[in-house]
Order: structure tokens, then C-alpha cells, then sequence
């Protein structure tokens, strides 16, 4: 009986003439109020003539016309009297109205149910059921009862979309716009109604069938249904650490990227700026959990678990949850070390109506920051006073007839005239701007959210750029009360014009490196542009304009695909099974193009053309039975899941040279060589969880997940990972009760074990495009090389090799995690403070043991798992909401605390070095990872001053035979035997700090007045290092180059008050080294983003365009705006070079951009 | 349907087990006699990579002599370390050299290993396995001669515990010796064209004579050097120059080389260890030492004030003088460009007391190409061994073993050169009436002869034992140090077994 539809069973009331008239009082003077989907039944067009029929006869008439049924009492409504109507064409409401309203009749329309009523008639339900002659009856056999009621704010504002269920029931439906709702519920059933951003409200339904409901708002909604993997979860019931982010934080900023959203949105989720427009930032939860491999988050995007959230719109986002902890993310088992981040799309709402959003934005972005480089006069000095000291001739282009010398034939300019100012000409600003509009919408049976949506993010230097389309559609339809199905489609395309450089040369080393007295172009030469000539110059930094605009012709395209279809299957209100389908195609093609040139530095004869392309299919399968039941005091959900990942991975390069620069492709072309690939992976899994909830006070939950993966060796295919969590609601006992300024409070604790997700992390094996998915497996490199014995090159190589070892007992990295908890809220959640502790150790760290170089693998390690790392810390988040009167205002801050150690790495003495390059230090390496230590640390000598005299250098520790005054003073703290020798030497390199900050925090503030909205969002990082390499360019002196002011600084027999040592060519001290001189406190807040919105109030709007836009809201908005650092590079936000133990070493990265800009949403 | 389910698992279960379907696995390669081909050829092409010949073997040959000084700042770092012996055990040229040897080593351990397996061609496997023997002993002796006591491994590693501690140099000449005998009765004299490039008799021989005298062994030397000699392949009597044109590459003179092929213009591998057949095959020579290029390393005052000059009071002045480098004023591109002070960065030298701009010569590809490209990727082959060497590592077992005449002889053959023709020891000012005075002789001969062919180095380390110099010729050496390098650090951070065999992991005095 109960799942008979409300509206059937008020048809049934009236017809069998029960109940004389349900006369509701929220009905009352609501004669025009039609739900949203009434008002399309009562504008269809009806023709009808009726000659003095019956009221009865004449509603026969118009249901069967309008395919909609009348329902009403004949003992209230004057039934048989008698009327006439004419009507043309006209919209069935104004029939009704003629008809009606004459009678003193009200109308509601109800899905295709029209009731009608007497006005005035204030006859309740509770009148109704009091009357005991009939409650027998009803019992019996109505055991259902229609409710009805509006949902408002605390200040009695309508809530439209308000979900309201029957608690324990499928029974639900969704407030209208003017936050009305009917639904039918039994007495003694509890309706609950939630909304994002409102705290969830519950009734027990007694006699009543009218409720009015006001829902408070609340920052931290502690009662949301939160996404947790493989199904949902109220907030309140939550044991491990998730952090939700709303569709408005998400969307907020305008970048390219989720990723980039997430930035100080999460306490505990780190996100680093890593290069140009379309490259992804460094995301990392709770720390680094991997030293070999990056640590990434696994990326759940509506239940497909995929690598990357590349080309995704993050306007499509509805809500994301960040599993941070063991518990709550170990049902994602392998991949879940790195912590998981959950991504739902947003579906329609079942409220009838058509949904229409515009949102866009253009602005305009530019670097925030230049840095001080010599002019032309500068640089004269510092050669001089460079070279001249190591007794090295001016360079031919210095000597003054050369430098009079027009810079090329035909113009008057010398270069002593010319002065290029290099960041002006590399820097420029550029374009950022988005669009997106949707259209969503639904009703009891279908409803749909499809999108569209395009950015381009043009950079801030020359020659990169990014843009994306996208396209999205999202349904799901009930096809009855035990079947539905849904399906997830998004369809993107992307184009980057990348940063190509090979090498630590960035473009931004080669601004600082290149000389003020060359122009940037050059109109006699093939191509346009003018590099320096070593030969000339005496120094060969490259063009930086010519090299990312003329030669940097390299794109990446990428098509992607990703879909997924799933069944429900509801056989009882607590069992429910679930298959999912779905698919993700990525394709990327990615083609160079290196034209022949010459700019007298350089020159290519041939072309160059370098075409890679993949592609990468992943299917996916999941099962899932969920089994949720609430008996008396005990709640308690069971789900088990079989799900099935595999991907299929081709790849190809393609390398030829052309003799023209006309042709882009490889018709015709020479030394053409070609390689492809395929690779292979599957993972299986079985997954069980069990959460149980006693008396609404006690929480477990518990889950174990066993996965197979195909990566690993025979016999070591399967492990599981286990977790367990516990939660106590303290603020429900009764003795909280008396605590009234306490109004939430949850202590939660959890364990679990995890594993570093494996697919796609192993390096590509030579030739190949793709991760190598048996890492294994020791293989030969056929082919791999050539010689050209007789100067002939055998086409495809003749030499084959190896460098790797077969290790069978490859397996996860496996991370075990505690996590403690609490959660409080105080002053009726005014106030929320949510804490985590947590303590991660990895074991079986998967290290490329550096073999040795008398290994002969030629620099390659070997894989295996050794080591352990341990990663403790502390996520705090706080918030403070007022959200009553004009003036509206909320601050929610997050501060996070993280200390990292390596436990040990294969040998005791073990160490990992990254980081080295010639032009940076020497080529010695900069980081270290050793056990004991925070992983790569900073490694170098420590510098104590600069030697005043000669003197000072011979009663000091030996440095070089060359060492002077002037040099460098580095400080002796070992030697072969542990302890200073007086001499210093690579035993007295020492860690000089980390990349890795004491804390990250931010600060969010939302304001409302009126129609006015502004948010402000701080976010920064405390006391971490930055090596700041690039100042090894821009004031390093090694070698002749442009440089930063700094070197004029250059300590000299006059000049001994500076930190910049000596100018002299050849660096014979190795002032250079690696050192503290290079590093920076990297500390940083930044206001990441102002906003301040005006929207156009609703009724004003819909007098100025008559309905046709619901709503307006114009904002404009500035990131970057102000950033408060002491370093001296050009931006603080330092990534890592190809993800590697290089984190937070400035080689010269393009920097964040400042923007502003201005946008609008609109409603139709 | 439970039953179907769990079948249905089982199966996928099943489908868990996939290998590689892009690469054979190293479980069954190396079995045949193509495939063992192909791994020996991968010992070559290593060896002429950036790691080594292509680029920093003839900078730390270069460097640890006194043939070459800075051409100006815009020598990198490591490469100035090394040059000042301020060389530290992370620097990145020597770990590099270090690492390309040992991948030498590797591969020629691999052919080894493997070659016994192999029966489909046994002619070719035994050859095959005399070129690997041959790569092994030279990379032994390069690395014994650079860093003296170091780890030896004669089998390819198969797990990542089989660290190898420091032998004793004696136990690593030891091997050498043998592998360079075996690869001498393994290799043929010479090959048809296509395997051209490919180690011969000669070269074992060649090399064996080189390796027992640094040993000290001049006896034996002589022994192995005759046996190059007598076999009568090979000769001196071509234009000094054709020993660095690219035209005149495999020429009677030349023993063995490095095949450098520049099927990519103006460009360089610069990954470093070769690999990738797409790459480049050239060698980056003369972007760093080119006149009109980086001029990083110019030659030494010391090397250029050598030659006899008439100037200073020779009889003649010495022809190979002008075909080993460049001045100011000499033609290139063919005889189209003229050099000038203007086309040449950095340092100037001293010859005979004018001061003026001189670049290397040897192996420039500039003698036919003009300014701008083919600054890298030259296709010249680098000569290792060619018979003048041979003929001066005579005299020099000559004048060691107390035959002065024959000594002599050699040098004088050497000296009557097409082209060459200087008048014959005894000179005014190179009298060879004793055996110091021959030795004297020799040495300035080398110099004149094989000045910058990365022969230099060796030499000194050799003479300098017998207490030949007066003055060291390296300004910064201190004995008990200099004479090696440093061990590389990461050798000693991830080589637990380094100082096993009882030899100290570092060497004295770093």
C-alpha cells in the first residue's frame, strides 16, 4: 500500500467519497500556485464547447482533452450545476479559471492531478483523523497520508531544491521554487530534509500534514550526505578524514584545472604550481608518501578510478571529496596510499523545471614580478671586471670597432646602441577567459545536467598557450520502482603549445643568460631572430624568443573520453545492487616541429618533424550489492563489490627531417625512424565494507579490499588492504545535553593499510610512449642503439642491450595509517573546529636501487622494495559563519602541519642523490635522500663569509690551490673519518633544509550584503627551503653570461662589505657549489584570490526581461593580486623538474601569473 | 550462477598474468649468433657515446695533460676541475667516463657470458667474443690507468647484491693481459668493408704492447708490439693530416678507431650513453674545441713552444706544427675563410714569445665547412691507435730494454713521414748519445707526433714513475694524490662492497 502514489490515493480518498474535502491549509490562498512542471499541464491549448453540461460532465471533458484526472469531492464542489464554456484554443488554465472561479473553486495541480477545492473550506486531515468513526478506516486502508508544507530559510526565504525523504523509505521528492513539497508519509515516519549548506532537519509526522520547515545554514555541514567510495555516507556518520569542497569553491577561481581549485581549499592537501598553461600542478595529500615514484592522489571521477584529471571542466562539478585518511580511503585498497580524491558531476533536478546557466569570464594575466638584469653598460663592466681578473681577452664583439658595428647590415643601430631588455621581451600579458552553459533538468522519471564549456589560457611568455572544449551530458532515469539506469558522458579536446626545452636551459635561464646589447630579432637572417655566436660573444645563451616561438612549433593534443553507464537495482528498500560500466579513451598526439634556421649562433639545414602519438583505453566494470537497514537502534550498511579495471595502452614516435620548411608532416622526408608499442594491465578487486551505527552515538566501519594486479610477478599478483575506524558522538549522549554551547562533537580514530597505486608509474622503457606495465621483467633493448661501422647506419639499429635486473618479488608499496580525529561545533555550529592527527609509515618503498656505476647499467637502478618513510602531521580546520541579517559573513581557515622522515633506504649509508647539472652548481647533485633525513633534503657545503685576504685563506681550511681572497669561506665539518681534516672535500657537504614547509594554511572570507557578495582567499606556505637555482645563473659568475645586478656587487678589495664573492671567470673556488648560499626561505602568503559579485536582485530582473533571465549575478575577481615573499626569484611557488626527488629547486620555472578578471552568470 | 560467478573470476584471474609484447625478454635473448652480433655491436656504440669517446673521454684525457690549457671562461666547472686538479668525487666528467666504462664492461661481460650458448655460428660467436675480450681489457686499462685499484667484474650482474670490491691493479693488469691475448687469437687482421671499424689483431696486439709498458713490462711490449709491426698491414706512409680528415677515415695508418657517422647534420646525442638508433651518431669534438666554435680547451703553451722551429733554432721548422692547429691568418672551408682574432672566443697563446690566437686543429671538421653548423655532430672518426703509435712505443721498449740504435731508428722512421721528413736524431738540439737524452727525444716526438690524440696523459704517469721530468708538468700535482683520480661518489655511496677486498674505498688525499 505504501508505495501507491500520493496522488492516487488522494483521487482514491475523494472518489470513494471517504473523506468529504482534504482541505489543506497550506493550500489556501494558493489558487495560482502550480508547481513548476503544473504550469506546462495547464499551458496546453484546449478547445471546447460545453452548453449547459454539468460541472461534472464538462471536467469528463476536459480530462480526457488535457490526458490529466480531476479529483475532488462531489459532496464539496457543486458537481451537478450546470455551466457553459466557449473556448478557442486556449491554455487549459484559463479554462479552469473561467470555469472555476465563479464556483468560489480552488485548483492544485499535482504531476497531471488536478484537485480541487472550496475555497475557504478549512477542513484539516488532524479534524479528520481525530474523528475516531473514521480512523479505523483509514488505518486500514490508507495507511498513507499526503503532506504537504513549504521549506524556508531562517529569515523565511523559499528554499527551492531542498531534498525531503521519508527516513528509512525510497519516498522522496524536492522542494519547488517556492520551497513547497507534498509527499506521502505514514504517522510515526520521520521526514528529513537536507540541503548543501544547511544543516539537515527532521520531523516525526504525528497528526499533522502541513509542516513548516526553516533550515538553518551551516559552513561545515555536518549533516551533508558525503560521497565516500563506492556509495555515500551522512557527514555525521563519518569515522575516517574526508574533506568535502562545494561546487562554489571549486569554481571560484578562474584556472584550468581542478587540481589548481583544490589550492588551500583542503587542510593536509598540498597543490604546487608546475609550469606553463595545461601542465598540471604537483598535488599532494598528507606529504610525499613515494620516493621513486610520484605521489598523486588516485582520481575518482563519478566511481571511474582514473590517473588525472587532465582536460576535465571543473564548472561541472558538483561536489569533491578528498579521502585523506587510511580509513576512509582504503577501500580504494592499492591506489589509495596517496589519499583519493572523489569527483561527482552534477545531475538535474527532479523539480520539472529547465535549468539554464551561462557562466563566463574574460581577464587578462600578466607576471607579477621581474627581477633586476644587466643593461648594456652593466654588462660591459661585469665582463670586464670577469674576465679581466682571470687575465681572459674581451670577447671580439666588446672590442670597441666591433661593438660600433651596426648590428646587421642595413641599420644604424650598434650594438653598443642596443639595449633588450629580455623579461620584457619573453614576458607579455595574455588571455584567460571560460564559458560554460548548461542545461539540466528533470522530473520524478528522467532528469538530465548536459554542458558545454571552453578555456584558453594564453601564457604569460611567449609561445605557450592552452585551450580546451568540452562537452558533457549526465542522465538518469527511473524506469520503475525497481530498475533505473544513468549514464555519465564527457567528451573533451585540448591543444597545448608547450615549453619543448630539453634540459635544465629553460627559457627563463636563457632570459637572464642572454645579452643586452643583441636584439631579439634580426631581419637578415633565415627565421627573423639573432642568437649570440660563441665564438664572437664569448657566451651562448640561446634566444628565448626565437626559441619558444620559431623553434617552439610543439603541441599536444588530447581527445578524451570518459563514460560511464550503471543499472540499479532497488530489490527491497535495503538492498540494492548496482553494476557500472564505463570507459575512458584518451588519445594524444603531440607533434614538433623544428624548422631550418640560421641566427648566426645557430643554424639547422633540415627540418625537424617529431610526432608522438597514444592512445590509452581503460574499461572498467563494477558490481556492487549494498545492504542498508536500520533496526530500532542499530544502523547498519553492508557493501560488497567486485570491480574489474584494465587498460590497453598503444604508442608511437615518428622522427624524420624534411628539406623544407613548407611541409610539416613526413611525405617525403629523411632519416625517418619509427618505433610503437603496446602495453597491457588489469586489476582485479573484491571489495567489502560493513558500517555500523549504534543509537545514532557509536560508528564503526570497516573494510578490507583484496586486489590483483597484473604489474607484479607471478605468485605476488594479490594483497589486501584492511582498514578500521571508530567514532563517538559524544554531543548525542544525554549527558551533553546541559552543554548548550556545544552542539557537535565527534571523536573518531582509524587504522588502515594501503598501497601505491602501480599503473602507469613505471618509467617508459626506451622508445616507448607508454609506463612500463611489467616492471619486473627484465628485457632487452633489441636494437636499442646503433654504430655505423663503415659510416653506414643500418636503418632501425644494430645493438642490443640490457641494463635492468628481473626482480620476481616486486610488490605495493604499503602505507599503514592512524588517523585520530575531532570534530566540534559550537554555537549552534557557528563555530566548527575539525581536527586530524595522523601518523603514516610506508614500507617496502620501492627504490631504483642506484647500482653502482660498476654495474655497468650505465646509471640505471635497479627496482626493489626497500626502505621505509614516515609522514606525521596535523590537519586543523576552523570556521565561523554568521548567517543571519543583511550582512552575511563566514571565515574558514585550514592550517596544516606535516613532518617527514626517511627511515631507511637499502644499505644504511645509502643515498639517493637527484638534482645535478653543470650549469646549476657543477653539476654536483642538490638534493639528497638519506635515511635519518627529511626526504631530498637540500645537500651542499655551508658557506662562513668570504675570505677577506690571502691570509685569511691560508690559516683557513685548504679549499683549492686557487682559493683567494674574495672566495668563498665554506666551513670544514668532516672529513674521511668523520671529523674536520683541515681540507674541505665532498665529506663536508651537509643537509641544508627541505622543500617541505613547517605549515600551509589559508584563509577564506565570505561576505553578503544584500545583493552585493565578496570573498577574499589567503593561502601560504611557512618555513620551507627553496633552492634557488636560478641565481646561480643570474649571479653564479662561472662563466661569462648575462646576469642579475647582483654580480655588480662582486666582492673586490674595495668592495668587502657583500655576500656576492668575487668575479672571476672559471669560478677556481667552485663558489658555485651547491651551498646555503642558494638557499632561500621559501615562505609565502599570497592573496590568491578577491572577488566581489553584485547580483541582480529577482524582481528587478524579471521586470526588465519579462521572465526570461532568473537570475544575473556580475563579479569581478583578481589571483595573485598581492604576494608577500622574501625570495628573490620570480615567483615562490616552485614545482619539480619531470617529478623527480627536485622538488622546490628553482631551475628557472614559469612563474604564476597575477590576473583579473571579469565575469557574469546567468540563469535563464 | 555462484558457480558461473566464481569461474567467471577464476578466469579473470587467470588473464592477470601478462609479460612484456613490445621487448623480448632478457630470459631468452643472447641465444643465438645474431643476437649475440647484436650485443657485441652494443658494446661500440657505447663506446663512442658522449659518455666516452664522442665526448668526455677526450676531455679527461685532454685534461689530466699538459697538451691543453682553458680556452677561456667558458670552460664548464668540472671540466676546469679537472684541469686544476681541483677534481672532486662528484664530478660529473669523470662519473660519466667512469659509468660509460663500466657499461663497456658490462656489455663485454654479457657477450662473454652468453657466447658459450651459442652454436648456430661459432666463427662468429668466437670472434664476437674476442671484440667483447678486447672492450673489457680496454676499459679496464682506462679505468686502472685513471683511478688505479678498482672493482672487476668479469660476469654481467644479475642481482642487486653481486657488489664487486677494489682489486688490486696488479690482478686488473692481469686480466687485461689475458683478455688482450685471447681477443688477438680470437679477432681477424682485418675485415671486409662492411664490418670496417670492427677491433682486428692488430688492435689487440696494439693495445697489449700499450698496456704492458705502462705496467712496466717493456720486454713484453716489444713482443706485442712486433707482432703489429711484422704483420705488415699497416704503415705510416701517408699525409700526416689524413690521420684527422673524415675523407681518409680506415687509412693503412689507422689501427683502430671510433666510427662517428653524422647522418644528422650539426647535431649531438646528448643523452650521453648512445643509445637510441635515432639519435646522432657524430661526435661533439668540434663544437668544443673548434676555432670558430668554443674553443673550451686550446693547446698549451708548453705543447706549442715544443715543436722545432726555426725561429728557435732548428734546423726545420716542423711541418706537423701547422696540421695539428689553427692560427690567426690560416685559410678553412676549403681555403674560402680566413681565420682572424675576431672569429676565435678567448684565451690568446704565447709561441715563441708573440702572443696571438691558436685553436686545435686535429680532427676539425673546419678544413671544409665554413661558419655556422657543424659545430656538433662531426662525422670525423676519432683515431685511438694508428701505427706511428706503435712506432714510438718501439723506441721507447727500445730505449727501456738498452737498444739505443733501434731506438732511434723508430723515432727516425716516424720523422721520415711524407711530408713530414724532419732531419733525423741526432739533432743540435735533440742529442741521443744516452739513454736520457733518447728518452728525452722520445718524448718530445710523441708530442710533436700525437700531441691532443689523448696519449699525453698516460705518458705522464708513466714517465713521471721513472723520474723522466724535472719540473711535473701538471702545476697542481701533488704526489701521492694526483696521480688518480678520485673514486666516484656514488660508487662509494651505493657500492657497499667497495673496500672489501682491503683497498680503502677513496683514493689517498680526497
Amino acid at each position: 500500500m505504501k508505495k501507491v502514489l500520493v496522488n492516487q490515493l488522494i483521487y482514491r480518498f475523494m472518489r470513494i467519497g471517504l473523506l468529504p474535502l482534504l482541505l489543506i491549509t497550506g493550500f489556501t490562498g494558493i489558487m495560482y500556485a502550480r508547481p513548476a512542471h503544473g504550469q506546462e499541464v495547464l499551458n496546453q491549448k484546449i478547445n471546447l464547447i460545453a452548453d449547459n453540461k454539468e460541472v461534472k460532465t464538462v471536467l469528463n471533458e476536459l480530462s480526457r482533452l488535457a490526458d490529466i484526472k480531476f479529483v475532488y469531492s462531489s459532496q464539496r464542489i457543486p458537481a451537478r450545476q450546470k455551466i457553459s464554456v466557449i473556448a478557442h484554443n486556449k491554455p487549459l488554465g484559463e479554462v479552469l479559471d473561467n470555469i472555476l472561479q465563479p464556483l468560489n473553486i480552488l485548483y492544485y495541480v499535482s504531476g497531471k492531478q488536478i484537485v480541487l477545492m472550496r475555497k475557504g473550506e478549512d477542513f484539516s486531515i488532524s479534524a479528520f483523523l481525530n474523528n475516531d468513526q473514521h480512523k479505523m478506516l483509514v488505518a486500514d486502508e490508507l495507511p498513507m497520508k499526503t503532506i504537504s508544507g513549504k521549506v524556508t530559510t531562517d529569515a523565511g526565504e523559499p528554499l527551492a531544491g531542498v531534498s525531503v525523504l521519508v527516513r528509512g523509505t525510497n519516498r522522496g521528492t524536492v522542494t519547488d521554487e517556492k520551497g513547497s513539497f507534498t509527499i506521502a508519509a505514514d504517522a510515526g515516519e520521520t521526514l528529513e530534509f537536507s540541503m548543501v549548506g544547511y544543516k539537515v532537519f527532521s520531523i516525526k509526522i504525528g497528526n499533522e500534514s502541513v509542516v513548516s520547515v526553516k533550515l538553518q545554514s551551516e559552513t561545515i555541514n555536518m549533516n551533508e550526505v558525503v560521497i565516500v567510495g563506492y556509495g555515500t555516507q551522512r557527514r555525521s556518520s563519518l569515522t575516517g578524514a574526508i574533506s568535502s569542497i562545494n561546487n562554489k569553491a571549486i569554481t571560484e577561481l578562474p584556472v584550468a584545472s581542478v587540481e589548481q581549485a583544490l589550492q588551500g581549499r583542503v587542510a593536509g592537501l598540498t597543490v604546487t604550481n608546475n609550469g606553463e598553461p595545461g601542465t598540471s600542478p604537483i598535488v599532494r595529500i598528507r606529504g610525499v608518501s613515494s620516493i621513486n615514484f610520484a605521489s598523486d592522489p588516485l582520481y575518482v571521477i563519478d566511481g571511474f578510478p582514473t590517473g588525472n584529471l587532465s582536460n576535465f571542466d571543473s564548472r561541472d562539478i558538483e561536489s569533491v571529496e578528498v579521502l585523506k585518511d587510511a580509513s576512509a580511503a582504503a577501500i580504494y585498497g592499492s591506489r589509495a596510499t596517496n589519499g583519493v580524491i572523489l569527483i561527482t558531476t552534477k545531475k538535474g533536478k527532479r523539480n520539472g523545471k529547465l535549468q539554464v546557466q551561462l557562466d563566463s569570464y574574460v581577464g587578462t594575466q600578466s607576471p607579477w614580478k621581474k627581477i633586476d638584469l644587466l643593461n648594456t653598460e652593466q654588462y660591459l663592466r661585469y665582463e670586464r671586471a670577469l674576465n679581466g681578473a682571470a687575465g681572459i681577452d674581451m670577447p671580439p664583439r666588446l672590442q670597441p670597432n666591433n661593438f660600433n658595428k651596426p648590428i646587421y647590415d642595413g641599420t644604424s643601430q650598434t650594438y653598443a646602441q642596443t639595449n633588450t631588455d629580455w623579461q620584457d621581451a619573453y614576458f607579455k600579458s595574455g588571455v584567460l577567459t571560460q564559458h560554460n552553459l548548461s542545461v539540466s533538468g528533470g522530473n520524478d522519471l528522467s532528469r538530465f545536467y548536459s554542458s558545454a564549456g571552453y578555456f584558453k589560457q594564453d601564457g604569460i611568455s611567449k609561445g605557450v598557450y592552452y585551450e580546451r572544449g568540452n562537452f558533457r551530458i549526465n542522465s538518469e532515469h527511473r524506469i520503475s520502482k525497481v530498475f533505473s539506469f544513468g549514464e555519465n558522458l564527457f567528451l573533451s579536446y585540448s591543444k597545448q603549445r608547450y615549453d619543448n626545452t630539453s634540459g635544465n636551459r629553460t627559457r627563463l635561464v636563457n632570459v637572464i643568460r642572454n645579452l643586452p646589447y643583441l636584439p631579439v630579432y634580426d631581419p637578415t637572417t633565415m627565421g627573423g631572430y639573432r642568437n649570440a655566436e660563441n665564438s664572437v660573444d664569448g657566451a651562448d645563451p640561446t634566444n628565448p624568443i626565437e626559441d619558444a616561438v620559431l623553434l617552439g612549433g610543439a603541441y599536444r593534443k588530447t581527445l578524451k573520453v570518459l563514460g560511464t553507464a550503471y543499472a540499479e537495482i532497488n530489490f527491497t528498500p535495503w538492498l540494492k545492487f548496482r553494476s557500472t560500466f564505463g570507459t575512458d579513451y584518451v588519445n594524444q598526439v603531440q607533434h614538433q616541429f623544428a624548422p631550418i634556421f640560421n641566427d648566426k649562433g645557430r643554424s639547422a639545414a633540415l627540418a625537424t618533424i617529431n610526432d608522438v602519438r597514444t592512445s590509452l583505453t581503460t574499461l572498467l566494470y563494477t558490481e556492487q550489492l549494498t545492504f542498508d537497514k536500520t533496526f530500532r537502534d542499530h544502523h547498519l550498511t553492508v557493501t560488497g563489490v567486485y570491480e574489474q579495471q584494465g587498460a590497453r595502452g598503444y604508442g608511437e614516435q615518428l622522427i624524420g627531417n624534411q628539406a623544407t620548411n613548407d611541409i610539416e608532416t613526413l611525405i617525403g622526408a629523411t632519416n625517418v625512424s619509427a618505433f610503437s608499442t603496446s602495453t597491457e594491465n588489469l586489476l582485479i578487486s573484491y571489495v567489502g565494507r560493513l558500517n555500523y551505527e549504534y543509537a545514532g552515538k557509536y560508528l564503526l566501519s570497516a573494510a578490507i579490499r583484496r586486489d590483483g594486479l597484473s604489474l607484479w610477478a607471478p605468485g605476488n599478483k594479490f594483497a589486501n588492504f584492511p582498514s578500521a575506524s571508530v567514532g563517538w558522538r559524544v554531543d548525542q549522549e544525554s549527558f551533553m545535553r546541559n552543554a548548550k554551547y556545544i552542539s557537535e562533537l565527534k571523536i573518531r580514530a582509524g587504522y588502515g593499510e594501503t598501497g601505491l597505486n602501480g599503473i602507469g608509474i613505471f618509467g617508459k622503457l626506451p622508445n616507448s610512449q607508454l609506463a612500463n606495465d611489467y616492471p619486473w621483467q627484465a628485457v632487452v633493448s633489441q636494437n636499442g642503439a646503433i654504430y655505423p661501422f663503415n659510416n653506414s647506419m643500418p636503418s632501425g639499429g644494430n645493438a642490443s642491450f640490457y641494463n635492468t635486473i628481473s626482480n620476481l618479488g616486486l610488490e605495493w608499496e604499503k602505507t599503514k595509517q592512524l588517523n585520530i580525529g575531532v570534530d566540534l561545533g559550537l554555537l549552534n555550529n557557528s563555530i566548527t573546529i575539525s581536527a586530524d592527527y595522523y601518523r603514516r609509515k610506508t614500507d617496502n618503498l620501492m627504490l631504483s636501487v642506484p647500482t653502482p656505476g660498476s654495474f655497468g647499467f650505465n646509471g640505471s637502478g635497479v627496482l626493489a622494495n626497500v626502505g621505509s618513510m614516515q609522514n606525521s602531521g596535523l590537519d586543523v580546520q576552523l570556521g565561523y559563519n554568521k548567517r543571519t541579517g543583511d550582512f552575511k559573513w563566514d571565515v574558514t581557515g585550514n592550517i596544516s602541519f606535516i613532518k617527514n622522515k626517511v627511515l631507511n633506504l637499502n644499505t644504511p649509508n645509502a643515498s639517493i642523490d637527484q638534482g645535478g647539472d653543470q650549469d646549476f652548481g657543477g653539476g654536483a647533485p642538490l638534493t639528497r635522500t638519506a635515511a635519518g633525513e627529511v626526504i631530498q633534503s637540500f645537500y651542499g657545503y655551508v658557506v662562513d663569509g668570504i675570505f677577506q685576504s690571502d691570509a685569511e685563506v691560508a690559516s683557513s681550511p685548504f679549499q683549492t690551490a686557487k682559493t683567494k681572497a674574495g672566495d668563498l669561506k665554506f666551513r670544514d665539518i668532516s672529513g674521511p673519518n668523520g671529523k674536520p681534516d683541515g681540507v674541505i672535500t665532498a665529506d663536508d657537504r651537509t643537509f641544508l633544509g627541505n622543500y617541505l614547509p613547517n605549515f600551509s594554511y589559508s584563509l577564506n572570507f565570505g561576505a553578503n550584503y544584500k545583493n552585493f557578495d565578496a570573498s577574499v582567499f589567503f593561502q601560504g606556505v611557512q618555513g620551507n627551503k627553496i633552492f634557488n637555482a636560478t641565481r646561480i645563473i643570474s649571479e653564479g659568475m662561472a662563466r661569462l653570461f648575462g646576469s642579475g645586478t647582483a654580480v655588480l656587487n662582486a666582492w673586490t678589495p674595495s668592495n668587502t662589505n657583500t655576500d656576492v664573492p668575487r668575479a672571476i671567470s672559471g669560478d677556481p673556488n667552485q663558489n658555485v657549489r651547491p651551498s646555503t648560499r642558494w638557499i632561500e626561505n621559501g615562505s609565502y602568503l599570497r592573496l590568491k584570490n578577491i572577488m566581489i559579485g553584485y547580483t541582480v536582485p529577482a524582481n528587478v530582473l524579471r521586470s526588465l526581461t519579462k521572465g526570461a533571465v532568473s537570475s544575473f549575478r556580475l563579479y569581478v575577481s583578481s589571483q595573485n593580486l598581492l604576494t608577500f615573499t622574501h625570495y628573490k626569484g620570480w615567483d615562490p611557488e616552485i614545482g619539480s623538474k619531470n617529478t623527480t626527488l627536485t622538488n622546490g629547486i628553482d631551475y628557472g620555472q614559469y612563474p604564476a601569473a597575477r590576473s583579473v578578471q571579469f565575469g557574469l552568470q546567468v540563469g535563464f | 550462477m555462484v558457480l558461473f560467478a566464481v569461474l567467471g573470476i577464476i578466469a579473470c584471474e587467470k588473464s592477470l598474468n601478462k609479460t612484456n609484447p613490445s621487448y623480448p625478454g632478457l630470459d631468452s635473448y643472447f641465444r643465438n649468433s645474431s643476437e649475440l652480433l647484436k650485443g657485441t655491436n652494443a658494446i661500440y656504440s657505447i663506446f663512442h657515446s658522449g659518455s666516452l669517446i664522442g665526448r668526455e673521454w677526450f676531455f679527461i684525457h685532454d685534461l689530466r695533460s699538459d697538451d691543453v690549457t682553458s680556452g677561456g671562461g667558458q670552460l664548464e666547472v668540472p671540466r676546469a676541475q679537472i684541469l686544476n686538479g681541483a677534481t672532486t668525487p662528484d664530478n660529473s666528467v669523470m662519473n660519466s667516463v667512469w659509468n660509460g666504462l663500466y657499461t663497456v664492461i658490462h656489455r663485454a661481460n654479457t657477450v662473454i657470458s652468453y657466447a658459450p650458448g651459442v652454436t648456430d655460428n661459432t666463427a662468429l660467436r668466437d670472434r664476437n667474443m674476442g671484440e667483447a675480450k678486447f672492450f673489457r681489457a680496454w676499459a679496464y686499462f682506462e679505468l686502472v690507468s685513471m683511478w688505479g685499484p678498482v672493482p672487476m667484474y668479469l660476469q654481467p650482474v644479475t642481482a642487486s647484491n653481486q657488489f664487486q670490491p677494489r682489486a688490486a691493479e696488479t690482478a686488473i693488469y692481469d686480466q687485461i693481459v689475458k683478455d688482450l691475448q685471447d681477443a688477438a687469437g680470437a679477432l681477424p687482421t682485418a675485415y671486409g668493408d662492411e664490418d670496417r671499424g670492427r677491433v682486428t689483431r692488430g688492435a689487440a696486439n696494439a693495445m697489449l704492447g700499450r698496456v704492458l709498458m705502462q705496467k712496466g713490462d717493456y720486454a713484453g711490449a716489444k713482443t706485442a708490439l712486433l707482432a703489429v709491426k711484422n704483420s705488415g698491414l699497416y704503415t705510416i706512409n701517408i699525409p700526416y693530416q689524413n690521420n684527422y680528415l673524415e675523407e681518409t677515415e680506415f687509412n693503412p695508418e689507422s689501427i683502430f678507431e671510433a666510427v662517428f657517422f653524422e647522418n644528422i647534420p650539426n647535431s649531438f646525442n646528448w643523452g650521453g650513453q648512445g643509445d637510441d638508433p635515432s639519435q646522432s651518431q657524430g661526435t661533439v669534438r668540434n663544437q668544443e674545441y673548434s676555432p670558430i666554435a668554443w674553443r673550451n680547451l686550446i693547446p698549451s703553451n708548453r705543447f706549442l713552444n715544443e715543436f722545432e722551429n726555426t725561429a728557435t733554432g732548428a734546423a726545420k721548422t716542423d711541418p706537423r706544427f701547422g696540421m695539428a692547429v689553427y692560427q690567426t691568418g690560416d685559410t678553412y672551408n676549403n681555403g674560402n675563410s680566413v681565420l682572424t682574432d675576431d672569429d676565435q672566443n678567448g684565451n690568446s697563446s704565447v709561441l715563441n714569445g708573440a702572443t696571438k690566437k691558436i685553436s686545435w686543429r686535429k680532427f676539425m671538421i673546419i678544413y671544409k665547412h665554413g661558419k655556422g653548423g657543424d659545430r656538433a655532430g662531426g662525422g670525423n672518426n676519432q683515431r685511438i691507435i694508428r701505427y706511428a703509435e706503435v712506432l714510438l712505443m718501439l723506441a721507447e721498449c727500445e730505449n727501456e730494454l738498452n737498444n739505443p740504435t733501434a731506438a732511434v731508428d723508430y723515432l727516425n722512421q716516424v720523422r721520415d713521414r711524407p711530408g713530414v721528413a724532419m732531419p733525423h736524431y741526432p739533432t743540435a738540439q735533440y742529442p741521443t748519445g744516452t739513454k736520457d737524452q733518447i728518452t728525452k727525444a722520445i718524448m718530445h716526438e710523441k708530442t710533436a707526433e700525437l700531441g691532443d690524440e689523448e696519449i699525453r696523459n698516460r705518458d705522464i704517469l708513466r714517465w713521471r714513475k721513472k723520474g723522466y721530468f724535472t719540473t711535473d708538468p701538471l702545476p697542481y700535482f701533488r704526489a701521492g694524490r694526483d696521480e688518480l683520480l678520485p673514486i666516484p661518489q656514488q660508487e662509494i655511496d651505493n657500492n657497499p662492497q667497495l673496500a672489501a677486498g682491503g683497498i680503502a674505498k677513496q683514493n689517498p688525499g680526497y
